[in-house]
Order: structure tokens, then sequence, then C-alpha cells
């Protein structure tokens, strides 16, 4: 039991030093970064080059990997990403980051390659000194870890608390155009943030990377570790989230242990399963218990908000100058003609890619209705999608229900699971929302989905497809059918008084309530019927490719999902059209022509796309249709709601009556 | 009769500093009452407490003789209560139509038909009187030239007078207004006062005023509550204020 | 030096436009060093653009801004801080989660050299003894008025060489708008030149020197202020 104890204090640091990394730049900029784990990894992977292939000494590949080059990433990736994050729109913020959490990874193995990486040298003490406390072997490397982790908690919290640069930091996070106005460099302390920040996710990768081994899966573990501290942590305190770490770290290790395992045994038949999704349902078992206990204490007591003090309005909400009619439907009818066209051209695998791309479609328009109509980043979309499909599987398969039927009552299952994330989350701030989300997909990705009924050995579950669409042609049509009707019920409900509703509360939820209007409710309504939404696309995608199979709807996948939906445009309908057939059909041209690492090509291809949100929020169909110049104006309109406060055209003055 | 809106004995404390002490005030039928007192009196708080945002440590509210103190601000909105806010709280991305059309709707029906009726389609067709209704707020604001602007680029002035506008789309009984003339010059004003004074009599409204601005104030009240340190300290017709001694030391200063 | 010479603050030619509408057209302004220049207007004249053009947090099309000679028209806004002109925005001066003490230290922070730092806080609180019972309060949660009043104080407390100040007497209570006067006169003396945006008119003029009136975006009439309430009078009446 001690030995576990050791080690997850271990674990824990090396998330504390991560979460501190999250923690300084979301207090120093609100961009919350879902990327530091895919930082972290990156670096990981550069320390085992330098060592294993290079034959550095590990100590001097350690040093030039966390003090050379981390900080030099950093900055790089400031230059060309945060810098600009800095006067994107809070729901740009939010999903930014993701886009490098996509694609860092496949790139870091298209420059080092794909090897399976083995363990490499200790960068601390090789051999380490062993000692014996209370009867538990403790080698002088762990020690190490967890000294670096306390240093940096203390040095990061003076540095923020009781210096000159934290009380600029602070204050720039608080209002950057003030601060800039008082006189603080706002450049300075953000590139400044970033470069320590990716110093941190550089010593973690070092770190996980020596003790734990230098592959993804551990990485991604990590990350959920980190977000699960910083809810504790609520986002700002670096002593909670130093502390939440090692709590995590060590309940981690604990479920581990044989006695919680023998535990588990007695009380669940399908032990294996649960047992070995414990350390993943950790993290989103504690966050859900913080979110709940910290909602006791009341609103004010969370910096939640990615808003800052003096924020312009959120691009979205600006649309531009209105387009002349032809310029709106020229596109969606140009889009409409080549679905409906589609199959006269396309040889039959190409259709059914094709058909892939709508049925995704449809579940992307589930993204189009929480993030873009709700303004609420949902990271289980795909999740939905999936318990939908192996649902309607189980229904149409073992138990006989029409297919028809079952694809309904099966999406309406997975809501009530989406209410879960979102109740306790909502009320807090859209960012809880997001990890809430995130923890359930991976609870879900890791239990539900491992169950041998749902997974059948990694077959998957058969899904037959309903009567007279037998055929690749007529189910591509009745899938166009199902978008344009699920298309119409996003239209209708952005465009609505609940619409309005959702707009308004994005500026002011005081005001809200105060002309009657209930906060949360609208919000949790638009969240289920996205749940319902993505369920029966998942049930649809399922039944297109004739089996549901968990595989296919993993947590990573939708983040790569959530990417490419962004990246086309997340308030546009066409956008997710687009979005859905370009995820069937690059993969497809990538394993046409590509091998090796460059088969994950269209994944770093999306991410970029999302990282390029920092230039044009509003993704990629809206920058066809309304041109470059609109979005000049549309910058300019910005800098003049940020320009506070700001006048009317001249002319036309209002004043009293 | 009760009166209309009504404060009993409220106190708030925040940390160690009351910033209410137990405080009455009470708004009869179509009256017009002033709170008027120095910089952090409580007068927001007040507004606060009124409209359900803030929650008070000990007093109670009542609306028409009911107790509503432990109602969410959406239940008092139905009943008839309104406000605006001294720092402006616009809906940055909605137009300036679109602040009316919002808070106009909020009172119609329940929310579960009308999110079903929003997904069938029918969500975007006006209610029946709406555009009437919202075209006689506007064109009384002089908004009607700005119906189509993006509030969130409006200067101050005009942002007072969309969130008063908004406020008024509500179809309230009880308007709480704070600092409604702040950024606005003079004339603006002016205008604003005579407004007040026509909608108050046509619209059958009650008004709570706070202002800095004494003489629109004293001028449009008809009984005026003095704010100092969270406690009132005068409490009167706008002339028996204006003459109070202490008022004149807590608040007026040397030139009125 | 130029015809600019002794000028504290010229604007010449400014034009401000957002997307397709334009919020100043071309204003000319020059302010003698040390001297007060009020700014009148109607509602959304431009008085804001103009301020925030000036202070760094508005955007400029075309122009050029100097401040005692030096052409600051490209400088960034913290430049411009750093180099003496303080910009006190409408309405929302403050760092709303830092707390009061940190908001002066931070606004001071630039503003004042490390061994009058002390001085400069003691003095902002002396200013306003509120600030000082409410030190360790976040900023946000300040009174409207008090909010003000710490936007405020930096500037009265460690007088720049530039001022600029977008409404200052906003949601102030009318002794509070004595004690800003007061210490603005007190500047005036200090040699600190003063572009004042008010919305009280009379109060602007009895402390300013000159006084620019604008118009849709245009400087409609310029003077020094013996001249301006008449032309303020007939102006309003008409505009
Ligand atoms: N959330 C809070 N936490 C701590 N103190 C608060 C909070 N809200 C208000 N206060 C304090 O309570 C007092 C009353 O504030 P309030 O906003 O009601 O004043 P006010 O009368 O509206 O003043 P003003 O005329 O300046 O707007 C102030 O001193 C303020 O600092
Ligand atoms: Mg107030």
């Amino acid at each position: 039991m001690t030995t576990y104890l050791v080690t997850g204090l271990v674990v824990g640091s090396v998330y504390a030093i991560a979460t501190l990394g999250i923690v300084l730049t979301y207090s120093s900029t609100r961009v919350f970064n879902f990327a530091q784990g895919a930082i972290a990894f990156a670096l990981a992977i550069t320390f085992y080059e330098l060592t294993v292939d290079h034959g550095w000494n590990p100590r001097w590949a350690a040093a030039v990997t966390v003090l050379v080059v981390s900080p030099l990433l950093g900055l790089v990736l400031w230059a060309i990403l945060f810098r600009r994050l800095a006067d994107a729109p809070s729901s740009v913020r939010l999903v930014s980051t993701i886009g490098l959490w996509v694609a860092l990874p496949p790139l870091t193995g298209l420059i080092f390659g794909r090897d399976e990486r083995f363990a490499a040298p200790s960068a601390v003490f090789d051999p380490p000194h062993q000692y014996e406390v209370m009867g538990v072997g403790v080698d002088s490397n762990d020690v190490a870890v967890i000294v670096v982790a306390a240093v940096a908690a203390l040095l990061l919290t003076v540095l923020l608390r009781a210096t000159p640069f934290g009380l600029s930091v602070r204050a720039t996070v608080d209002a950057p155009s003030m601060a800039a106005t008082v006189g603080v460099n706002t450049s300075i302390v953000s590139a400044g943030s970033w470069m320590i920040s990716t110093t941190l996710a550089g010593l973690a990768g070092v770190l996980l990377g020596t003790q734990r081994g230098f592959t993804l899966p551990q990485f991604t573990l990590l990350i959920l570790g980190c977000f699960a501290a910083v809810v504790i942590a609520r986002m700002h305190s670096l002593p909670l989230a130093f502390a939440g770490s090692l709590g995590l770290g060590v309940v981690q290790e604990l479920s581990k242990s044989v006695v919680v395992g023998d535990f588990l045994d007695q009380f669940f038949e399908r032990q294996s399963v649960w047992i070995r999704g414990l350390p993943q349902i950790i993290p989103f078992t504690v966050m859900l218990i913080f979110l709940l206990a910290y909602r006791g204490l009341g609103q004010e007591r969370f910096s939640t908000d990615t808003r800052r003090a003096d924020d312009a309005p959120t691009v979205e909400d600006l649309d531009g100058p209105p387009l002349a009619w032809w310029r709106r439907l020229l596109p969606v009818a140009v889009v409409v003609v080549c679905v409906l066209a589609a199959p006269l051209v396309l040889s039959g695998l190409w259709e059914g890619i094709a058909a892939k791309g709508l049925a995704l479609a449809i579940v992307f328009l589930s993204y189009t209705l929480v993030a873009g109509s709700g303004g609420m980043l949902s990271l289980c979309q795909i999740s939905f999608a999936g318990i939908a499909a192996a649902i309607t599987a189980d229904l149409a398969t073992n138990h006989g229900v029409a297919i028809v039927v079952a694809i309904p009552i099966a999406a309406l299952v997975v809501v009530p699971i989406g209410l879960l994330a979102a109740i306790p989350s909502l009320r807090v701030g859209d960012l809880y929302l997001a990890l809430a989300t995130l923890a359930l997909a991976v609870l879900v990705d890791n239990t539900y989905f491992e169950l041998p009924s749902v997974n059948n050995f990694d077959q998957g579950v058969d899904v037959p497809r309903p009567e007279g669409f037998g055929d690749d042609l007529p189910f591509y049509y009745l899938l166009v059918a199902c978008f344009l009707v699920v298309a119409l019920l996003v239209r209708n409900v952005r465009r609505s008084t609940t619409g309005l509703e959702l707009d308004a509360m994005r500026s002011s939820e005081q005001a809200v309530a105060t002309i009657g209007v209930g906060i949360v409710r609208s919000k949790l309504v638009v969240f289920g019927l996205s749940a319902f939404v993505a369920g029966v696309g998942g049930a649809l995608f399922a039944t297109y490719s004739g089996r549901a199979s968990p595989e296919q709807y993993s947590v990573l996948l939708g983040v790569v999902w959530l990417a490419v939906v962004v990246t086309w445009g997340v308030r546009s309908i066409v956008g997710a059209l687009l979005a859905g057939l370009s995820f069937a059909v690059f993969p497809q041209l990538a394993s046409e022509h590509l091998t090796g690492a460059w088969l994950e090509l269209p994944t770093v291809l999306f991410g970029l796309g999302a990282i390029g949100l920092a230039r044009e929020p509003r993704g990629v169909v809206h920058q066809i249709v309304h041109g470059r110049r609109t979005q000049e104006r549309a910058r300019r309109q910005r800098a003049r709601l940020r320009a506070t406060p700001s006048p009317v055209p001249a002319g036309v003055e209002g004043g009293g009556a | 009769m009760s009166p209309r809106l009504e404060g009993r004995g409220i106190s708030v404390r925040f940390g160690g500093l009351l910033a209410l002490d137990r405080v009455d005030l009470e708004v009869a039928d179509g009256a017009i009452l002033g709170l008027i007192g120095p910089n952090g009196a409580g007068k927001t708080t007040c507004f606060g407490v009124l409209s359900g945002l803030v929650r008070p440590q000990s007093g109670q509210v009542l609306m028409d003789g009911h107790d509503v103190t432990g109602a969410s601000p959406q239940r008092r909105a139905r009943a008839g209560l309104a406000r605006t806010f001294q720092r402006l709280e616009v809906f940055s991305g909605l137009t300036v139509r679109e602040h009316l059309v919002v808070a106009y709707r909020s009172r119609g029906r329940n929310v579960a038909t009308r999110i079903a009726l929003d997904c069938l389609g029918a969500g975007r067709r006006p209610f029946s009187g709406e555009d009437e209704a919202i075209e006689t707020i506007l064109d009384r604001l002089g908004l009607t030239k700005l119906a189509a602007a993006p509030a969130g680029a409006l200067p101050l002035g005009t942002g007072r007078l969309v969130e008063l506008g908004r406020a008024l789309a509500t179809r309230p009984r009880v308007l709480l207004l704070d600092e409604p003339s702040s950024g606005l010059d003079a004339d603006e004003t002016a205008a604003l006062t005579e407004l007040l004074r026509s909608l108050q009599a046509e619209l059958d409204l009650s008004l709570v005023l706070v202002e800095h601005n004494v003489d629109m104030v004293l001028g449009l009240a008809h009984r005026v509550t003095v704010l100092d340190f969270g406690q009132v300290i005068a409490d009167g017709t706008p002339a028996e204020v204006r003459a109070s001694e202490a008022v004149q030391t807590a608040y007026l200063g040397a030139a009125p | 030096m130029t015809a600019t010479a002794g000028a504290g603050l010229v604007v010449e030619g400014l034009e401000v436009s957002y997307g397709d509408v334009r919020a100043l057209h071309g204003v000319d302004i020059t302010v003698p060093a040390g001297s007060v220049t009020a700014v009148l207007g109607a509602n959304g004249a431009g008085k804001s653009s103009l301020a925030a053009a000036i202070g760094g947090a508005g955007p400029v099309d075309r122009g050029r801004i100097v401040v005692d000679g030096e052409d600051v028209t490209r400088w960034p806004a913290y430049r411009r801080a750093r180099a003496g002109v303080a910009y006190v925005p409408e309405g929302r001066g403050v760092f709303p989660h830092l707390t009061v003490l940190d908001n002066l230290r931070a606004m001071l922070r630039r503003a004042v050299p490390a061994a009058d730092r002390a001085d400069a806080l003691a003095r902002a609180m002396d200013t306003f003894p509120v600030l000082h019972e409410r030190r360790r309060q976040a900023a946000g949660t300040l009174s409207g008025g008090e909010q003000q009043m710490l936007a405020l104080a930096r500037v009265l407390a460690a007088p720049p060489r530039l001022l600029v100040a977008d409404e200052m007497s906003l949601g102030l209570a009318p002794r509070m708008v004595d004690v800003v006067f007061d210490g603005l006169r007190r500047a005036e003396d200090e040699g600190v030149t003063i572009l004042l945006v008010e919305q009280y008119v009379e109060r602007a003029l009895d402390l300013a020197d000159e006084a620019v009136l604008l118009r849709h975006g245009e400087v409609a009439w310029a003077g020094p202020v013996g001249d301006a309430r008449a032309e303020v009078r007939s102006s309003y009446l008409g505009g």
C-alpha cells in the first residue's frame, strides 16, 4: 500500500508540474491550454531522441530539452498562435489550443519517426540511490521529482504574488487594454508566461517519460490528471493545483493496488473492465465531486470565465454587415446541388465515403448547435454518438427492434447521460463544461465501451440497415434527408427566441435574469438537444458501416472532430457538412497516397486548421462567403468595441426622445 | 392598500462591511421614488436586493404585499419588476431591436412549449402585439434609427437608453433605474426627465430612481429616500430633503 | 521644433473609422503645455474616440498625435503611458479582480519612480479615504463611484505630463465631483497638460482655458472658454 503512496506522490508531482503551467497561462492570458500534455509529449520525445538516438549524456539532454528547447518552443508557439489569441473572442480562446493538441503528437511522429520507444536512462541519478523509508523502498529519483515539483510550485507562487512581473501578469489578464494604458507591455508578459509554461511542460514530459515510458497513452492520462487538478484549483490557485495534483496521483495509484482490486472484484461482476478503467475514471469522479462542492460555495468564488474585463464582444456575435440574399444562398445552393448530384458521378467506393461523410456531418451539426448557437464547448459529442450507436446495435440485433425505432430510442437514452456532465458544470462556466464533458468522454471510453457486450472483442456489433435502404444509393439519399431535417432544426433554434437568449447570455447573465429569462434552462435544453442530434448521427454512422464498434468513438478522435468542425466554421450548417465530408475524404486520400507517419497528415492538417482560427475565428466557410474585405471590417469593428466606449455612426446620434 | 414594492429592514453584509443596515423603503402605486446618497452608500446594493440579484442577510422584499424575498430575479421580472444597471449590461451581440424582442418575449409562453415551437421553426414569428409595442418604445426613446445597430458599439448614453427600452419591453409595473442620466448631456437629460414623467403617467409605472444629478431627481420624484453608510438618513418630499441639514453635509457638499 | 513648440498636445488631421463608419474626420486640436482644454459635444460626437486615440487604446487611420513635441502616433499604448500620457477611459478604468491596493500599485508602477511610489500611494488614498478603507477589496466589487475614484486616484496622486480624462465625474456624488475638480486644478498648477471630456459642461468650462466643440466627428468650434458658453448653448439647441 505504501509503495503505491510513493509512486502516487511521484506521479502526482509530475501532474503538478504540468498543471502549474496550465494555471499560469490561464491566469495570465485566459487561454486554457488543452495542449499542455501534447507539448509535454513532444518535448519528452525530443529528450528521448537526444539521449537514445544521438547518444547525449542524459543530464545534458534533459537540460537542453527543458531549458533551451522548451522555452524556445513556447516562444515560437506564442509568436504564431498564442499572441493572436490575446485579441481573439473568448470562444476562440477556448478551442484554439485544441488544434495544437490534435496536431502536435502526429507532427512529432512526422519529425522523429514513429518507432517504438522504450525506457530512457534517468536524467537525474543513474543509478539512483536507494533509501528505505518506513519500510518502503524509495529511490533518489522519486525524491528528486517531488522536490522539483514543490520548488516549482513555490517559485511560481512567489513570482505571481510577490513580484512586479506577477502584478503585471495579473493586471494584464484582468483587463489587457487597461494594463497597456498604465504602461504594461502586455506582449512581454504573455510571451514570458508561455515560455515558463512550456518549460514546465518539458520538465513534466521528461520526468514522466523517464519514469513511465514515452507512450502517448501515458501522456493522455497526464492530461486528465492535470485537468482534474485544474478544476480543484478553480483555475487559478497554484497551491491548490499542487496539492490537488499530488492527491490525485496518490488516489490514482492506490486504485491500482491489489486491495482495491480485490474489493472491486467482489463488487462488480464485470470486474476487469472497471478495474482497468479505474485510473481514467478517477479524474472524472474527482472533478465532479469538486464541481459540486464548489457550486455550494457560490459563484463569486470562481474565476471561471474565459472572458476578461474589457473584452470586446465575441466575434461570432458580429456577423459583419448583412450580405445580399444571393450571396447568402449561393453557397448553400451550390453545396446542396453537389451533394444531391454526387452519386451520379462518384464510383461505388467514393459514394460510400460520401455517405460516411454525411452521417458524420449529422453528428457535427450537434457541435453547431451546442457550440455555435449555445456558446458551450462540449468534448463528449463523440461519446453520445458512440453510446447511441451501441444501443442501437443492441436493440436491433439482440432484441429485434426495428432500426427506425431503435435509433430515436438510443438517441433519447443519451440525453440524460449528457446532462450528468452538464448540470454540475454549466452554472459555473463554459470552461468547466468543456472539462467535465471531456472527463465524461474518457469515462465512457474506459468503461462502457470496454464492456464485452458492447465491444464484442473489438469486433463491434452488427447494425442492420432499414428495409428498402439496403443499397448504398438509397441509403445515401436517406442520409441526405436526415441531414436536411436536422439542419433545419439547428437553423430554427438559432433564429428563434431561444437563440437570441443564448446570444444575450454571453454578454450578461445578470441582465438576462432581470428580464425574466432562466439562465441555465435554455442552455441545458440546447445541450440535451445536441446530445440527441449527436446520438442520431452516431447511430446512422453505425448503420451505414453495418456495425457499431466503440473504437470509432474514442475521446481523442472526438477532439479531432471538434478541430475539423471549428476549422470549417462552428456557426455554419454548411461548415458542418463540409467538415463531415472532409473527415471522410481526407483520410481515404491519405491511405491511398501516403504511408507510415504521413498517414496522420490529415490529422495534422485538421489541427492546424483549428489553430488557424486565431486568425479567422469564424472558420473557412465564413471566409469564403464574406470574403477578405469584410474580415478586415469585422476586425476594425472589434477594435472599436474595445476602444471603450465607442461612437455611433456620425449623423445618427441617439439622444433623448 | 399595500405598496407596489416595499423593502422592510433590509440588511446586507459583505465581509466586515455593513452595506445596508435595516433599510426600509416603499414605492406606492404610480409614484416616483428618488434614492440618493454618497458614493458607496448602498444604493446599487439596494437595487440588487430588490431585483433578486443580491441576497439580503435579513429583511423582506414585498411586491403588492406578497413576500418575494426568496424569489429568483426571473420570477420577480415576470411579476412586473424591471431594472437598468449602473455599469452598462447590454447584450453586445444583439441589435438594439433584439434587446427589446428578447425582453418582450420573456413574459410569453413557458419555456418547454417555447423551445418545442422554436425547434419546429415557429420561433421567429413575433408574438401578437409585439411589433407595435416595440416600435412604440423605440420611437419614444429616439432609438428607431439605431434599431439595427449592434448594441455593443453604442456610446454610454445611448446604451442607457437601450437598457431603459429593454426594461420597458418587459411591460413592467415597477421600474428601477440606476443612474439613467449618467453619460447623457444636459439636453439629453432634460429629454429623459420629460420622458420618464410621461411614461410613468401613461403606463401607471412605479419608478425608483438612483441619481447623482440632484436637480433631475428632486425635480422628478414625489418622495426621496437618502442613504448614507447603508442607513436611511432622511426620507420625505424633495423640498424636505433638500432642506435637511444631514443631507447637505453628507451628500450635497458645497454647490448643489 | 516647429509650430508645435510650446504645445503639450497637438492632434493633426486625426481620422478614425470603424469599418465603414467614420467616427472622426480630420480633427485638429492644440493644447498649450500646462493648460486645460475641454472637449464638448453630444453623445456619439466622437469625444471618446478622440480620447482613446490619444491614449493609444483606440485605432487611428490617419493624422498625427504629438505630445510635447514628440510624435507618438505609432507608439503602442504602454509606451505612451511610460512617457507620461495618462488616459482614464470612460467608466471602466480599473482592474476588477485585483484588490484596490494592487490596482494602485499596478497603475503607479510605470508612472512614478520607485523612490516616490510609497508617497504616491499614500497621496492617492488621502485624496479618496474610502480607498484606504477598501484596500483589500476586489476593485470590481466597489460601488460605481468608488471605482471611478480608484481610476482617478492615480492621476491625481502622480500628475502625468498629459492627462486625457474621459468623463471623470461619471457616477460621482456632487461632493466627490468637487474633490475631483479641486484635484484637477492642483494638477494644472503643477503644469500638467489636460484634455478633459466632460458631461458637466459648466464645471468643465469653469476649469478649462480653451474649449473644443465636436459634432459628427468634426471640430465645430474651438476657442477660449470665455466665448464658449454662448457657443455651446446655441450649438446644443441647434444640434
Ligand atoms: N460584493 C461586494 N463585496 C464587498 N463589498 C461590496 C460588494 N458590493 C458592494 N460592496 C460595498 O458596499 C458599498 C455599497 O455599494 P453600492 O454599490 O451599493 O453603492 P452605491 O450607493 O450604489 O454607490 P455609487 O453611488 O458609487 O454607485 C460600497 O462601499 C462597496 O464597496
Ligand atoms: Mg451605485
